[in-house]
């Protein structure tokens, strides 16, 4: 795993009256022992990897309390595992990275909101939306409408995100309904503060087991006929339970302001950018204190019509101030005030962007339209476009200063990383084989749809790539390609993809990066991932080599066409795609492309080599170095690696104007220059150093016998 | 909760918090520069809120992390999210993504003190541009300056290397040291010591503090010149300096009979004419002295068998006197480069058979020579001492026809029109690279001589374009597989590879 969390592991055990001081996921993951869960679960993914990370590390820890920890292979057997709470009287929880992993784990949660459930049940979300975030802007929030499962949106605040959660269990419990709170990107990363209470040890676990399975109870089977007297229930029964709950509890909270004649109904997870916008517009002082009355929905499904209509009554307009789209919330509260023949006006997407992530900047725009129209007896009318011409003038001053635009940087492979050798080894092939059909999948792989790879003709979703070109398969000359990480085949790939494909006979070539972990959520463990026997045996090696479990997998299935090469034999590679796609078997072709996750082989080496060269042993550095004599400044080498440690600097040689080829310190020595070097004819500016700490007798032997034979010229 | 949902409207006047915007790549160490601000200010009873994106921060991409502060007595509701023009201070691990957080209007003269990091760590657009893709620094240098309160542009890259420690280390030093952080530089100084490497954060902590002590705190236009080193060194324009390095290089490529060739080609087009034309003479002195040092096997191998390489190759690895270094070379000479040195004839005919399809034994395979091991050594140098049948080579002789087409074309459009002659002398820039890569830029080159200079030099040069000319150099550096140049010189237009009736309408 690629963080440690010792210390956060520690912050867990705290007691009544200490403060707990973190990150907001981890304050999340106190919060579920503090509400007595017997299980958690989960996929990794940012923003809640931190979740599961932590719990997998705190396994022994939480096995003192009882609480079963189960880091799932996708989100649907996350989603699944709730099941448990349909018919014990056990708490659970467990988390994912949203929209995807809802998506994935749809069937399952329809299954578990149908007959509802007896212990309290939460599923914690990483509301992936705005800057930073990774896959599609859809919201959560139509999952909860359609399967009735209920929606927290706490304030990003970690005291309320924590007494959100415990609350969540007995919403869920008082209402027998799935609750899932949803938290955004910057919300899960946020360092705060909050007190914190004891543990409770649950009083059904690993540790207290039960005598007997729950009786048969045809009942809580999402089976028909019973699913229609579920239905029925979900709106007679357990939604009127928790819109009293919800009201009893006071989860939303109301500010009062003395602008009375309006008011604001406000996302709880837009609440602290809102305050931020209003203190802009001089409508509220930085410590929260608002003129305009305030509704804070921390619970944004279900509604609760006598709130929401008590709050807007006697106001002449009401905004709602609700992230994304569509917006549910906006026409939900348009029926409230509709049914209950309320006249207030209602604003929203009128005065507010459909799309995007709600920043204070966007909402002063449009707080002060909604305050020009509908307040204005208020003295500060023109405060937002003053902002707005402020911004406008700095940013046009500095493109003018600039003169032209920063170049992007997205994310990249790693220094060392042994994907990027697979796609110079593609690029290369492709000069043979021509442009293929690139299907590209989710993982650090996909890096390489950005220079200098640029590769990808589609991304349909995580171990999706094989089955998503099953269609193009059918009309193309050339076969497609398809690519995953080891991460996606055991997520989704080996079923959607491989069998499907296996079942229809259809031609196709896959590709599998097999480094070991699921390497871009931070390398959790997969089904594949070497063991420590392997990782011991490989030593400085890549510990991937002799982990067959996928191979095996793949045979086991049916694959008859199957190679294994390791990336940084880029010839091979080459010439293994080249066979792959040239070859007469019409069918399902599989590479392997093996070698270990960089980040991890290199935090298994690190520690290795200091103790060595502390003991003074002999350790063997390697890295890699240009000729600036001989490089021409045509950059060739880069369009074929972005590894961030092969750059450019300005030539020392006056007789040169264009910048040369350069490696950096941070240069890991791991060999894809001079593979590509050789691979793609490029160039022979490269040398590879091999740097002998505390060399031996034979390597000082043959220096000295060197340096005679070539009369000190080598010195 | 509950306690706070009937508050009544305020009666105080509250204070805005400090903010703190820090810009930088995925695992340089940003969040850990962020942890130790939130921790000093928690030593300092300071209430403080942090937060970040960092999604796949290891990866080197662009990443922010934002703080807010404010006094303990307060019940501050702190944003996620930094709003624009209204950030305190701004730090910046390097230049560009200093100038990302310029664009974004985050600094304001009115309020923020931006701190960057000098150095530059180029991003992937800038470098796999055949020519110089690299953003231009200095127009980020002046508008760090007008935009900001207070600026301060070190290059604490280095001086974290220098000091053995991460530029996080440096970026938190000059943080404090520059005096904007309501605690004493001795509570931040504190955070470190619990830190992995305390020792070295701590040098590099104290250096910054040192280092933004002594640049000017006011804002002032020539800041920049006292804060960070000098540039890159800088290109000798003298016209007699170019020329005797020109010299100096090619008696080492060939002999002193060939640098005198050099000089008398130079003088051609001296004579032509005067100080009118001195960039175009010195633009010529380089590319001439590059393309008559064109790079065969024998001046590979010599260039990679000198002892100042040895030494620099030691120097670059950081190897102490105790250590060892053994160095490889990644060659692969094809048949195409030994017939480049062969004579004329048996070149012609080594290429005809390459064309045709047929191999040669034991070429076009990668060898990897142990340079500073005995018999790698000596395979090196025999073939560095190809160089003296070089002057009967078959590639000898055709780079010396196009120099001479060149220089004709040259010496005919300096006097007609100077600024054309200024883009034709810079036109050799093409043909680098090896290999593939030279092959594509000598078609490149060829394509844009036939095309536009050598009709052009026919009628005197008379309507010729130096801005097209331009466009086309740029063109064919701009990619690598003449797409740019094909659409700008050709004006080649592919056809869509599918045809449906909505692309119909946009080809013009």
């Amino acid at each position: 795993m690629e963080r440690s969390f010792a210390k956060e592991i520690e912050s867990l055990r705290l007691g009544d009256g200490d403060t707990f001081y973190g990150e907001g996921i981890l304050a999340v993951t106190k919060a579920l022992l503090q509400s007595g869960v017997s299980y958690v679960g989960g996929y990794q993914g940012a923003p809640v990897s931190h979740l599961i990370d932590v719990m997998v590390q705190a396994a022994p820890q939480m096995a003192e309390l009882g609480v079963h920890v189960e880091p799932c292979t996708n989100e649907a057997s996350a989603a699944a595992m709730l099941g448990a709470s349909i018919m014990y009287p056990v708490r659970g929880a467990v988390t994912w990275k949203s929209i995807v992993g809802t998506n994935v784990a749809a069937d399952a949660l329809s299954n578990l909101s149908s007959p509802g459930v007896t212990g309290g049940t939460l599923i914690v979300i990483g509301e992936d939306y705005g800057e930073g975030a990774s896959v599609i802007q859809e919201r959560t929030h139509a999952y909860a409408m359609k399967s009735a499962i209920w929606l927290l949106d706490p304030r990003p605040h970690l005291e309320t995100i924590v007494h959100c959660t415990e609350k969540a269990f007995e919403l869920s419990e008082a209402s027998n309904t799935p609750v899932m709170m949803e938290l955004r990107i910057r919300t899960c990363h946020l360092q705060g503060s909050f007190t914190a209470r004891d543990n409770i040890a649950p009083d059904v676990s690993m540790q207290q087991l039960l005598d007997d399975p729950a009786p048969h109870n045809y009942e809580q089977l999402a089976h028909p006929p019973v699913t229609f007297g579920h239905e029925k229930r979900k709106y007679e029964q357990r939604m009127p339970a928790a819109r009293a709950f919800i009201l009893r509890e006071r989860l939303n909270e109301l500010f009062e302001g003395r602008h009375r004649e309006i008011g604001i109904i406000v996302q709880g997870g837009i609440y602290n950018a809102l305050l931020r916008a209003l203190l802009e517009l001089k409508l509220a002082d930085a410590n929260g204190d608002c003129d305009i009355p305030l509704l804070v929905l921390n619970v944004v499904y279900p509604l609760v019509p006598e709130q929401i209509a008590e709050f807007a009554k006697g106001k002449s307009a009401v905004l709602v101030v609700e992230e994304g789209q569509p917006e549910y919330l906006e026409h939900e509260i348009g029926s409230i005030l509709r049914r209950s023949d309320i006249q207030t006006k209602l604003a929203g997407k009128d005065v507010l962007p459909m799309v995007g992530e709600y920043r204070s900047e966007i909402l002063i725009d449009g707080l002060s339209r909604f305050v020009k129209q509908h307040l204005p007896a208020a003295g500060n009318l023109h405060a937002g476009e003053a902002y707005a011409a402020e911004v406008a003038a700095l940013k046009k001053q500095a493109g003018q200063l600039l003169g032209a635009p920063v170049p992007p940087r997205p994310p990249t492979f790693c220094t060392g990383c042994p994907e990027r050798p697979f796609f110079a080894a593609l690029k290369l092939a492709e000069k043979d084989i021509g442009k293929v059909h690139y299907s590209a999948d989710i993982g650090c792989h996909s890096f390489a749809t950005f220079a200098p790879f640029n590769f990808g003709n589609s991304i349909l979703g995580y171990g999706m790539s094989l089955a998503s070109n099953a269609s193009v398969a059918s009309f193309q000359k050339r076969p497609p390609l398809a690519v995953m990480g080891d991460g996606g085949f055991w997520h989704n790939g080996l079923l959607s993809g491989v069998t499907s494909r296996l079942l229809n006979g259809g031609n196709g070539v896959l590709v599998i990066m097999k480094n070991g972990y699921t390497s871009a959520t931070g390398t959790q463990e997969l089904l594949s991932s070497p063991d420590s026997r392997l990782k011991l045996a490989a030593a400085e090696k890549s510990a991937t080599h002799g982990e067959h479990t996928i191979e095996d997998a793949l045979k086991g299935v049916g694959v008859k066409w199957l190679r294994t090469v390791h990336t940084y034999r880029v010839d091979k590679m080459r010439r293994t795609l080249q066979d792959a796609f040239s070859s007469k078997f019409k069918g399902l072709k599989v590479i392997v492309a093996e070698g270990e996750c960089q980040l991890e082989r290199q935090r298994r080496v690190r520690p290795v080599r200091t103790r060595a060269l502390q003991a003074g042993a002999r350790v063997v550095r390697t890295r890699f170095g240009i000729d600036e004599s001989t490089c021409t400044g045509d950059h060739s080498c880069m369009r074929l690696s972005g590894c961030p440690t092969l750059t450019v600097k300005s030539s020392a040689d006056p007789l040169k104007t264009d910048p040369v080829a350069h490696v950096t310190n941070g240069c890991v020595g791991c060999g894809l220059c001079g593979e590509v070097a050789h691979a793609a004819t490029l160039c022979p500016s490269f040398w590879r150093a091999e740097i002998i700490s505390n060399p031996n007798w034979w390597d000082r032997f043959k220096a000295r016998c060197n340096r005679w034979l070539t009369a000190g010229a080598i010195a | 909760m509950s306690s706070t949902s009937d508050r009544t409207v305020a009666t105080t006047e509250s204070i805005e918090p400090l903010r703190i915007l820090i810009t930088a790549l995925g695992g340089e160490g940003g969040g850990t520069l962020m942890n130790w601000i939130v921790s000093a200010a928690r030593a300092s009873g300071l209430q403080v809120q942090a937060t970040s994106v960092p999604g796949v921060a290891q990866r080197t991409g662009s990443t922010s992390y934002y703080i807010e502060l404010s006094e303990a007595d307060t019940s501050t509701v702190f944003n996620l999210v930094p709003l624009p023009g209204r950030v305190d201070i701004v730090l910046s691990s390097e230049l560009v993504e200093a100038a990302r957080v310029l664009e974004a209007g985050y600094v304001s003269p009115d309020r923020t003190l931006l701190i960057a990091s000098h150095n530059r760590v180029y991003a992937t657009a800038e470098k796999i541009k055949p020519g110089d893709g690299r953003y231009n620094t200095e127009s980020i240098e002046s508008a760090a300056q007008a935009l900001s309160r207070h600026c301060h542009l070190i290059d604490l890259q280095q001086l974290a290397q220098d000091n053995g420690t991460f530029i996080s280390a440096t970026l938190y030093g000059a943080l404090a040291g520059s005096g904007a952080l309501p605690w004493d530089i001795s509570v931040s100084r504190a955070m470190l010591e619990t830190s992995s490497a305390a020792a070295a954060s701590v040098r590099g902590f104290d250096a910054a503090v040192s280092a933004i002590g002594h640049t000017m705190p006011a804002k002032s236009k020539n800041a920049s010149a006292d804060t960070h080193p000098a540039a890159d060194a800088a290109t000798p324009d003298s016209l007699p300096l170019l020329i005797e390095l020109a010299t100096q290089r090619l008696t080492d490529y060939q002999d002193a009979k060939y640098a005198t060739l050099y000089r008398e080609r130079m003088g051609r087009l001296q004579s032509v004419d005067t100080e009118a034309h001195q960039p175009v003479l010195q633009e010529a002195a380089r590319r001439l002295a590059n393309w008559m040092s064109y790079e065969d096997i024998a001046r590979v191998a010599d260039l990679k068998t000198q002892p100042q390489r040895f030494a620099d190759v030691r120097a670059q690895c950081g190897a102490s006197d105790a250590q060892l270094v053994r160095i490889t070379e990644y060659l692969k000479p094809r048949a195409e480069e030994i017939a480049d040195m062969l004579p004329v004839s048996i070149g012609r005919r080594m290429v005809k058979r390459v064309s045709a399809g047929k191999s040669f034994p034991l070429l076009g395979s990668g060898r990897r020579i142990p340079s500073n091991a005995a018999w790698g050594y000596w395979l090196l140098r025999t073939t560095a001492a190809l160089k003296r049948w070089r002057r009967r080579s078959l590639r000898y002789q055709y780079e010396q026809q196009a120099i001479e087409k060149w220089l004709s074309a040259l010496t005919t459009a300096m006097p007609a029109r100077p600024q054309y002659a200024l883009v034709l002398a810079e036109l050799p820039r093409l043909r680098k690279g090896y290999s593939d890569t030279l092959q594509r830029g000598l078609q490149s080159y060829n394509t844009i001589f036939e095309s536009m200079v050598s009709p052009a030099q026919a009628s005197h040069f008379e309507d010729a374009s130096a801005v097209d000319l331009r466009k086309a150099i740029d063109a064919a550096l701009a990619d690598d597989n003449h797409k740019a140049l094909n659409e700008s010189v050709i004006k080649f237009v592919p056809k869509p590879a599918i045809s449906w009736p909505g692309n119909t309408a946009s080809t013009d």
